[in-house]
């Protein structure tokens, strides 16, 4: 047994001492998703730009294939082609608002990763619990395959498949395959496959259930097997394009992608794509034939086919949108598959709010009015009523509600308001508001521009075959 | 003054309850407002327990229906208080005491058994209100089928799909003393106990029984209570 396979079985061995009360054994869920063998085969690399800090670490660790941005230290654990985006972080000096408290912030915040392993997971944003405003901490956590942990530090948790914690601390918690949680702080939960729970506290609470059997068609992960469904076939369908994008060194930079829009190096993009001003095209996005208007974005892991954003559309990780045309402003959650047909496409009309996790996957055309919150399964238009609720409807409610196999109570209008004002928050941290002219509201298009990248390798053999050498990369 | 208020159950139950929680202070209390006869030595498990022969018993694989019916033959054949027996015990092919069906665990199994009902009692670990919750359990039970179809189908339910099987705290040895006999019973709020003989299930201890002795005694001996009781305040005052 090797450094590598000794350091597999101390992570797995951690996770389930935190997640004992829960009776969980990760080791047959994860043993053979790290592909051991496969640890040596891929560089690790990171970016640099003078816009964004540099504080990288690493230490007894295996980073195949895996990116870093900004600041992040890593010890003790096996990264397998993961983003690490350490660019949204908070800066010394910076003040945090929690409820009535005004925290300044001491010190610059870092990414720190210990004893942990994760596969396809993309790791960023920044801590947003008061508790540690200078570490965003992820230990004793194992995730699998396209996992978002997103501004959620982590402690002792185990994530499913395309499963998402959003914006919440989390302590010895399961979080099921295709689960969305944004909860503010949770601890010793065991949550379901298919759960879409935001909550914020004395304010609102939504929860959606997905119906298993369906689920399943999309995403299944039991132990001793690897994840499968159409989620996995579609990704893997797509995995020979990226090929080319990490094997090349100098990759042919795409043309007519305006000063002020940021394609990624690391993006796919084919042919009749159409790039407005003030795009951005994350690492690892998909985009074929395909209209993305002013201010759009494709985020990490997202796929864009056939189809056309006429602008302002967020398109949040893992997203995926296949032959669907979007209004101004639609707003599309982590994770959530819209796939129309070439003759059925999905419309769907301005501003209107696709939960994290939905999926809408049509035979027949359908079209979603202007101004809608969507979530769940929906393959009809019976679906669509079931599972969706107009904005301003949705404003109104102010004590509870449940329609279907989803469950709201507390303040409507605070929950869309919270919506509402992620939504505009993330359009302007991605540059979807620059004005060219003055120079005004730069974000990550802009700042993205002319990014560098380096690469960093492990062990090629040996006792520490896969794992990489103590490595710091500093200004 | 005390044993007029003591005619409730659910008052008496409380006075039980706190004070079986401080054994000592049971005793004194018991002692102290009580000379003439002391409950541990007057009543014997046996005395109290009902004998199994006596009790409604029925095999494995009988339904729901058959069970009651053997309750009502037992209340027919044993016991002239209509109410008495409140479960049924379920014996293997060996007549071994393999599970019990109480009343609770009859109605239990009207309630709907299905996916979205389900779901309500998950919700609550996401912290939804027990109102919501509440108000989400009756809308559905508003819509559900009528009660006596849902009887009809629940009679033809095998009773070991309804059975508890019964917990080491719902065991008593037959030559324990009563006071732990209470004692298991109020710290698991068990209604019954089954009582042991070398391995063997000889017969069923109830609550009621168990009640009606301790409150015989108290009423006993109701004008020293009442008479130290007052002495107490007195000095209290």
């Amino acid at each position: 047994m090797n450094a590598l396979e000794k350091l597999f079985i101390r992570i797995v061995q951690r996770v389930n001492i935190n997640l004992r009360e829960l009776e969980f054994d990760a080791r047959p869920y994860v043993w053979d998703l790290i592909p051991k063998n496969q640890m040596t085969k891929f560089y690790a690399f990171y970016g640099i730009t003078p816009d964004h800090p540099l504080n990288l670490q690493f230490r007894h660790s295996g980073l195949a294939g895996s990116y870093f941005l900004g600041q992040c230290r890593v010890s003790n654990s096996l990264l397998y082609k993961c983003d690490v985006r350490g660019d949204e972080l908070k800066k010394k000096g910076d003040k945090f608002q929690f409820k009535n408290f005004n925290i300044p912030v001491s010190k610059d915040e870092e990414i720190v990763i210990e004893d942990s392993a994760f596969v396809k997971t993309l790791i960023h944003n920044y801590s947003h619990d008061p508790e540690t405003l200078e570490k965003f901490f992820i230990k004793d956590t194992i995730s699998t395959h396209y996992a978002n942990i997103h501004g959620a530090p982590s402690s002792g948790c185990f994530l499913g498949p395309f499963s998402t914690v959003d914006l919440t601390t989390m302590r010895d918690c399961i979080i099921g395959t295709f689960s969305y949680v944004q909860a503010g702080e949770i601890s010793h939960l065991n949550i379901d496959p298919g759960t879409v729970w935001v909550r914020s506290p004395d304010s609102f609470n939504f929860l959606y259930h997905y119906p298993l059997k369906k689920l399943k068609d999309y995403i299944y992960f039991e132990a001793e097997s690897l994840p499968q469904g159409i989620f996995i076939d579609f990704m893997e369908s797509r995995k020979e394009d990226f090929q080319r994008v990490f094997d090349v060194v100098n990759i042919e930079p795409y043309t007519n992608v305006p000063t002020t829009a940021s394609l990624d190096r690391y993006a796919v993009i084919k042919p009749k794509t159409d790039i407005g001003e003030n795009v951005l095209i994350s690492q690892r996005a998909y985009l074929e034939n395909s209209y993305l208007g002013k201010g759009a974005n494709a985020q990490e892991n997202c796929f864009i086919i056939n189809s056309r954003l006429e602008g302002y559309n967020v398109t949040a990780h893992g997203a995926k949108i296949i032959e669907a045309d979007l209004g101004q402003n639609v707003f599309v959650g982590f994770n959530s598959f819209l796939r129309g047909q070439p003759e059925s496409r999905l419309t769907i009309d301005k501003e209107s709010i696709i939960m994290p996790h939905t999926i809408v996957d049509i035979a027949e055309p359908l079209t979603i009015p202007p101004g809608q919150l969507v979530w769940g399964l929906i393959t009809n238009r019976d679906d669509l009523e079931t599972n969706s609720i107009s904005i301003s409807e949705l404003s109104k409610i102010n004590t509870r509600y449940s329609k279907g196999n989803m469950f709201f109570e507390g303040s409507g209008a605070s929950f869309v308001s919270a919506f509402q004002g992620r939504i505009h928050h993330i359009l302007e941290a991605n540059g979807a508001f620059f004005n060219s002219l003055d120079n005004s509201g730069p974000g990550h298009a802009q700042k993205n521009q002319n990014m560098s990248f380096n690469t960093i390798q492990p062990y090629p053999r040996g006792d520490q075959e896969g794992l990489f050498p103590t490595i710091l990369i500093q200004p | 003054m005390i044993l007029r208020f003591v005619n409730d159950i659910g008052i008496f139950l409380n006075v039980l309850t706190l004070k079986i929680c401080d054994r000592t202070a049971l005793y004194k209390y018991l002692s102290a407002t009580c000379n003439r006869s002391f409950i541990v030595e007057k009543y014997l498990i046996k005395d109290l327990m009902v004998p199994i022969s006596e009790y409604a018993t029925v095999s494995e694989g009988a339904t729901l229906f058959e069970a009651y019916l053997a309750l009502e033959k037992a209340q027919e054949e044993y016991d002239h208080n209509k109410y008495r027996h409140r479960a049924i015990l379920i014996l293997d092919k060996n007549n071994r005491v393999i599970g019990k069906v109480g009343q609770l665990d009859v109605l239990r199994a009207l309630e709907p058994k299905n996916e979205q009902f389900e779901m309500f009692e998950d919700i609550s670990k996401f912290k939804f209100s027990s109102h919501f919750i509440m108000s989400l359990r009756e809308q559905y039970l508003m819509q559900d089928e009528p009660l006596i179809d849902i009887c009809k189908k629940t009679a033809q339910i095998k009773v070991e799909d309804l059975m508890r099987t019964p917990t080491k705290g719902e065991y008593v040895e037959e030559d324990t003393s009563l006071n732990i006999a209470i004692h298991q019973l109020v710290r698991g709020s068990h209604m019954a106990l089954l009582v042991v003989r070398k391995n063997e299930i000889v017969g069923i201890l109830r609550l009621t029984d168990v009640f009606a002795a301790i409150f015989h005694t108290m009423k006993e001996c109701g004008l020293d209570i009442d008479s130290d009781i007052d002495k107490n305040i007195d000095k209290e005052t």
